[in-house]
This record gives structure tokens, C-alpha cells and sequence, in this order.
């Protein structure tokens, strides 16, 4: 099994005005192809952090972090925009563009990635269709639910084929009902699909529904959980 | 990411708020369409007066009047040639019968000036005097000219056309010629008199205490087709013309207002030397005006006064220019929160940079366009009235004139002020760092 990311000694100090704060203090973190790890913290635990770093929008302090093979800490920006094009987040707010469609929104990182417009367009449909909203590819997010848009973002997420999916409480922002239904559709693509996942959240119960489980606290990743099926 | 791409994302971003991109670009259609305006007015004024004076003034053709230029430098007195560069600093003095020096031209001189160069193809003298004609008992204010007819109509063979009537080529001394106003004075087709009919002919001798109404009576030989605008040192609207001897012993002088030259070829050359051989002739007393050096002055006057009128009408594009510095940085603000999901999606900063200009560029483009139309029909608009007469406007056409220049420069310089004040605000939402953007709320 290739390894995805694989972070040594990793350590992030931010300042918060002349006040430096350890935000990691060496994360040792493994994960490989297939897998579906949640890295599970409370808030102020450094779990924020870990999932910038591994999103490639923020370089580490110290240690090493390789994903995908490169240390990102030697690349430049440009470098680190074009690694973002292979990581497919999902965030806690759904991070859609409110004035463009669903399809739009899905189509929008392929063009960022320079596919070209129909390509895209077939692309945007059928992973719309994936992800169960066939009949809304032509709604807006304000015309969308909770869970609907969370399904829009993933379906956007891997529109570029990624590395990996990096999920930031993707359930934090809908009911318990969508939630679990959200949940199934990611544990599909994990199983079905073969998607490699890493879920970042507070939620314990959430936590365990993935293969592994990293538990972080004060900066540190405390212990490591295979959790049972 | 593909330019056209780009510019999809750019233009829905204008989109969305279509009130304020509006009136952003708003800004840019007043200040384009008030520079475009102003100067398609000039242009087609200076090209109006340019084709008047040609008209009247051919090239191959000098004008003599006593007296130095305004500016005390007579016309080619100065080193750099009538045709050459520029006609910066030079005047030009028409008409008067004498100058403020005491030096006067007199109606014999031509045969001293047609002996001053073998390119000198012949000249004549022109006798001009303000005064009066009497016709059906109303008294109406012309210009009487002593003119050879023959010579006259030779070298003003487009203006000096009879549109009723017969010019005479060898006149008797009460015969006269008369421009379209003095007969018509109202343009209205009531005529005071026509072609054969007597009208008397007065001005006022001021030379002789007390003064008197000198006067005669001419028979009108022809009445001359409409000339409008100015003619310089040609034949005018309001001109009442009379044989040369007759106006010697009408006004009691040979002193003449000038003296027209005929060249034998009108390139600058032959135009440079006789002017010089004139003027020197006679010490620096007269100046001698050419179609070319008249022209290349009022391309300088015009040039000058569009300058300056572009120069405020971009003042207010400069205005525009910073409205869209500040909406651009309010939509920065804004949108925040979206450029930090474009780079989480792997955008590249000078995408985003390039997303922020091109949106920059398609106001500026619509705003120029827009801008550039409008001025268009302004011009057009203020022509009319101007002609029209109401609002004491002249009464006189200028067509307005949009040269591919003004419109090219107008298009960009719309585009031009839209992007350079883009540039910051653009530059600030591409440096946003992802973390800080994806957190703003």
C-alpha cells in the first residue's frame, strides 16, 4: 500500500500577537492508500492545524510532512496550489459558491484544474448522480438542504480523482438523519470505491465509524484506535 | 485555468450584483462619453474650419497684409519655415486697411512683388472697406472689396460663383457683385433686391472732418451662391464686390488691405522662399500668411484647446477609476471566504489576481463602449442645437468628427484607468493566505 501522508515530528507554532502558541508539538502520523482514519480532539487539541497542514494550506514549523510522496514544506505556493488540485476537502460550512449551481460548483475545481468544459460537464453529472442528487444539478446552494449541499461538496471533492478525501466535520452542520446518510455515502466510497479518507472531528461517535482513529490532544496525537466493526 | 474560464467566473461575479456593477460602470460611461463628446466636437470643428479655409485660401496661394503678425514676428521671419514644423508663436493679422506701424500696402506693389520671384505666377490687390448697402430703403452692413473680377474669379474659381446674374470679367465702374446675405439677409428667400436691380453702395469717410457718408449708386451684375463660414481673404457672404479703379476713386486711396499672390507650384519649398523674399523685401512689414503655415497654426490652437478639454473629461474618468478601486475593495472583503475556497480547490494566486482584472476589464470594456456610443450621440445633440441656433447657439454646422484615434484611445483609456486601479485590490485578494481567507466570516 503506497503511503499517502506520512508526518514526523511535526510541529506548528503560530504567534497570536506576540504571544507564539505550539499548536502541534511533533505529530507522528501514518496514512496509506485505502484507508479511512478520523483524527479525533477536542477543540484547542490541534486538530485544526493537523487538517490545514495535510490540505497543503499551510506549511509546518518544523518536522516533516509528506503527502503524496512530497514534503511540502519545500514547495512554493504555486507548488501548493497544484497539490491542493489532488486533495479533495470537504468542509464543516460546505464552502459552496452560493451564486453558482451544483453542477457549477462541481465543475468549478475541474476547471480549476484545466479540464476542459465538456469534459467537465459529463464529470459534474455523473458524480452529482453518485452522490444521489441526480434531480438538483440545477439548484442553487440557498435552494439546496444541509445535507444536500455537504453532498454537492463531495461530489466536488472528487471531481479531480484526489489522493484522498480530507473531511472537517462533515457532519457538524446537519441533523442526525442527513448525517447518517452523508455518513453511509462517505463509508460507500471508502468501501465501494476504494477512496482513501481522513475525517478530522470533535464527535466521538463519528470518530469511531471510521477504520482508525487518532486521538489529539494539546498538540500531540495521545493514542491510536483500530476501531471494531 | 482557461482564460475563457476566467472571464465566465469573472463576468458571474459582475453578475450578482448588477446594481453595483451598474453604477460602477456608470462611472466610466460619463467620463468616456464626456471625453469622446468634447472632443468629436473639436475635431469636427478644427476639420469644418480646416475645409472653409481651404476653400478660400488654396495652396499655392499667399496673402500679404501690411503690418507684422500679432506677435510681432511676421510669417516667415521666423527660422523654421511657413510649411514646416509647427506654427508655434506665429499670428496672423486679415483685413485693415493700414497698420499700426505707418507702413501701408498700396495697389502697385504687385508689380514690385510679381518681379520678386520667378516662381511667382502673378498677384493682385484687394481694396476692403466696411460699410453700407441701401436697397428698398433698408441699410444692411457689408464688407466692400476693390477687386480685379477677372483675377478674382481665376484664383476663387469655387467661391466666386455667380448663382444669379453674370459676373463681369471686364465690369464698368458702377457695376457690382454681391454675396448671398447682403440680398438676402435673412436666408429666407425674401429677397431685397435681385441680379439688375440698382442698390446704393455708401461708407463712412472718417478721414475728413466732419466725417461723411460717402455714396453711389451700383447696379448689381450678379449675386454669388452661398459660400458659409469664413473665408480668408476670399470671397464672403456678406461681401459686396466692386472693380479695383472704381474703389480707388470711391474710397480716395490706392492703399490696399492686401495683396494676393499666385505661386506656380505650392510645395513648401516655393512657399518658404517667396514668403521669405516678400517679407524681407519689404524690411519685416508685412506678413505674409500661407494656407499651409494658417493650417498648421490652428492644429496647434486646436490641439491645445483638445488637451485641455480631454484633460478634464479624464479628470472625471480618474474618478470613476478610484469608484472602482473602492468597490473592488469592498467586493475583496466580501468575498473573502470565496477566494479561500478557490485556493483550497488548488486556484493559483495569479489566477485570482487575473479573476479580480478581468472583472476590472469587462466594466471597463462595457463603460467604454457604452461610453464611446453616448459621447457619440452627445456631440451629435449639441451640434444640432448649436445649429439650430436656439440657446444662443451660431447657427453653425459643425459635424462632429469621431476619428478611429479618438475612439481606439477612448476604448483604451476606459479599459486602461478600470485595470490600473484594479491592480491593488486584485493584488490584495491574491495574496490572501488560504487558512486566514477559509476562517473569515
Amino acid at each position: 500500500m503506497p503511503t499517502l501522508v506520512e508526518a514526523v515530528n511535526l510541529q506548528k507554532t503560530y504567534m497570536l500577537g506576540k504571544v507564539p502558541v505550539e499548536a502541534l508539538r511533533g505529530v507522528n502520523l501514518k496514512v496509506e492508500a485505502g484507508d479511512f482514519v478520523s483524527i479525533l480532539g477536542p477543540s484547542g487539541s490541534g486538530k485544526s492545524t493537523m487538517l490545514n497542514l495535510i490540505g497543503a494550506l499551510d506549511k509546518p514549523t518544523s518536522g516533516t510532512l509528506l503527502i503524496d510522496g512530497v514534503d511540502i514544506s519545500k514547495l512554493n505556493d504555486n507548488q501548493l496550489a497544484d497539490l491542493r488540485r489532488r486533495i479533495g476537502f470537504v468542509f464543516q460550512f460546505f464552502n459552496l459558491i452560493p451564486r453558482l449551481t451544483a453542477q457549477d460548483n462541481v465543475e468549478l475545481s475541474m476547471a480549476i484544474a484545466d479540464m476542459n468544459k465538456a469534459e467537465r460537464r459529463k464529470r459534474a453529472i455523473e458524480l452529482l448522480e453518485t452522490v444521489g442528487l441526480k434531480d438538483r444539478v440545477n439548484h442553487k446552494p440557498a435552494e439546496l438542504s444541509g445535507g444536500q449541499q455537504q453532498r454537492v461538496a463531495i461530489a466536488r471533492a472528487l471531481a479531480n480523482n484526489p489522493k484522498f478525501l480530507l473531511l472537517d466535520e462533515p457532519t457538524g452542520n446537519i441533523d442526525s438523519k442527513t448525517a447518517s446518510e452523508v455518513l453511509g455515502l462517505i463509508k460507500k466510497l471508502n468501501v465501494e470505491n476504494n477512496v482513501s479518507i481522513i475525517m478530522v472531528t470533535h464527535d466521538q461517535h463519528l470518530a469511531r465509524e471510521a477504520k482508525r482513529t487518532a486521538q489529539m490532544f494539546d498538540g500531540q496525537i495521545t493514542s491510536e484506535v483500530v476501531n471494531q466493526e | 485555468m482557461k482564460t475563457i474560464d476566467i472571464f465566465g467566473y469573472s463576468f458571474s461575479a459582475i453578475k450578482l450584483r448588477k446594481l453595483r456593477a451598474a453604477l460602477t460602470i456608470l462611472g466610466v460611461v460619463i467620463g468616456i462619453a464626456a471625453i469622446v463628446a468634447l472632443l468629436s466636437i473639436t475635431q469636427g470643428l478644427q476639420a469644418t474650419i480646416t475645409t472653409q479655409l481651404q476653400k478660400g485660401l488654396s495652396t499655392n496661394t499667399l496673402i500679404v497684409t501690411p503690418g507684422q503678425s500679432v506677435l510681432g514676428q511676421a510669417t516667415s521671419g521666423s527660422g523654421s519655415g511657413v510649411g514646416g514644423s509647427g506654427a508655434g508663436g506665429r499670428g496672423f493679422n486679415l483685413g485693415g486697411s493700414s497698420s499700426s506701424s505707418g507702413f501701408n500696402l498700396y495697389v502697385n506693389y504687385t508689380q514690385k512683388i510679381d518681379a520678386l520671384s520667378p516662381e511667382i505666377e502673378g498677384s493682385f490687390a484687394v481694396i476692403q472697406q466696411s460699410g453700407y448697402v441701401n436697397a428698398g430703403g433698408v441699410n444692411s452692413s457689408v464688407t466692400i472689396y476693390g477687386v480685379d473680377f477677372a483675377q478674382y474669379a481665376q484664383q476663387y474659381s469655387k467661391t466666386f460663383v455667380a448663382a444669379s446674374g453674370t459676373i463681369p470679367l471686364s465690369p464698368t465702374d458702377n457695376e457690382t457683385v454681391v454675396g448671398t446675405l447682403v440680398n438676402d439677409p435673412g436666408q429666407n428667400g425674401t429677397l431685397l433686391f435681385g441680379a439688375g436691380d440698382d442698390i446704393g453702395i455708401v461708407w463712412t469717410n472718417g478721414t475728413t472732418l466732419p466725417v461723411v457718408n460717402e455714396t453711389y449708386t451700383a447696379q448689381v451684375s450678379a449675386v454669388l451662391q452661398k459660400i458659409g463660414g469664413f473665408g480668408v481673404g476670399g470671397p464672403s457672404d456678406t461681401g459686396v464686390y466692386i472693380p479695383l479703379s472704381q474703389a480707388e476713386s470711391f474710397f480716395g486711396t490706392d492703399q490696399c488691405s492686401m495683396i494676393i499672390v499666385q505661386l506656380k507650384s505650392s510645395n513648401n519649398a516655393t512657399v518658404t522662399n517667396v514668403s521669405k523674399a516678400i517679407t524681407n523685401y519689404f524690411g519685416n512689414q508685412v506678413t505674409v500668411i500661407s494656407a499651409t503655415a494658417v493650417l498648421s497654426l490652428l492644429s496647434t490652437v486646436f490641439g491645445t484647446i483638445q488637451l485641455f478639454l480631454g484633460g478634464i473629461a479624464a479628470i472625471s474618468l480618474l474618478v470613476a477609476g478610484i469608484a472602482i478601486m473602492n468597490i473592488m475593495i469592498v467586493s475583496l472583503i466580501e468575498r473573502t471566504r470565496e477566494i479561500g475556497i478557490l485556493k483550497a480547490l488548488g486556484m493559483k494566486s495569479r489566477t485570482v489576481l487575473t479573476i479580480f482584472l478581468g472583472e476590472s476589464v469587462i466594466i471597463g470594456l462595457i463603460g467604454a463602449f457604452v461610453g464611446i456610443a453616448l459621447g457619440w450621440v452627445l456631440a451629435n445633440v449639441v451640434a444640432e442645437v448649436l445649429a439650430s441656433g436656439a440657446f444662443g447657439g451660431t447657427g453653425f454646422r459643425v459635424t462632429p468628427l469621431l476619428t478611429p484615434e479618438v475612439f481606439l484611445g477612448a476604448l483604451g483609456f476606459g479599459i486602461g484607468v478600470s485595470v490600473i486601479f484594479a491592480l491593488y485590490p486584485a493584488w490584495r485578494a491574491s495574496k490572501l493566505k488560504p487558512v486566514e481567507a477559509l476562517r473569515y466570516e
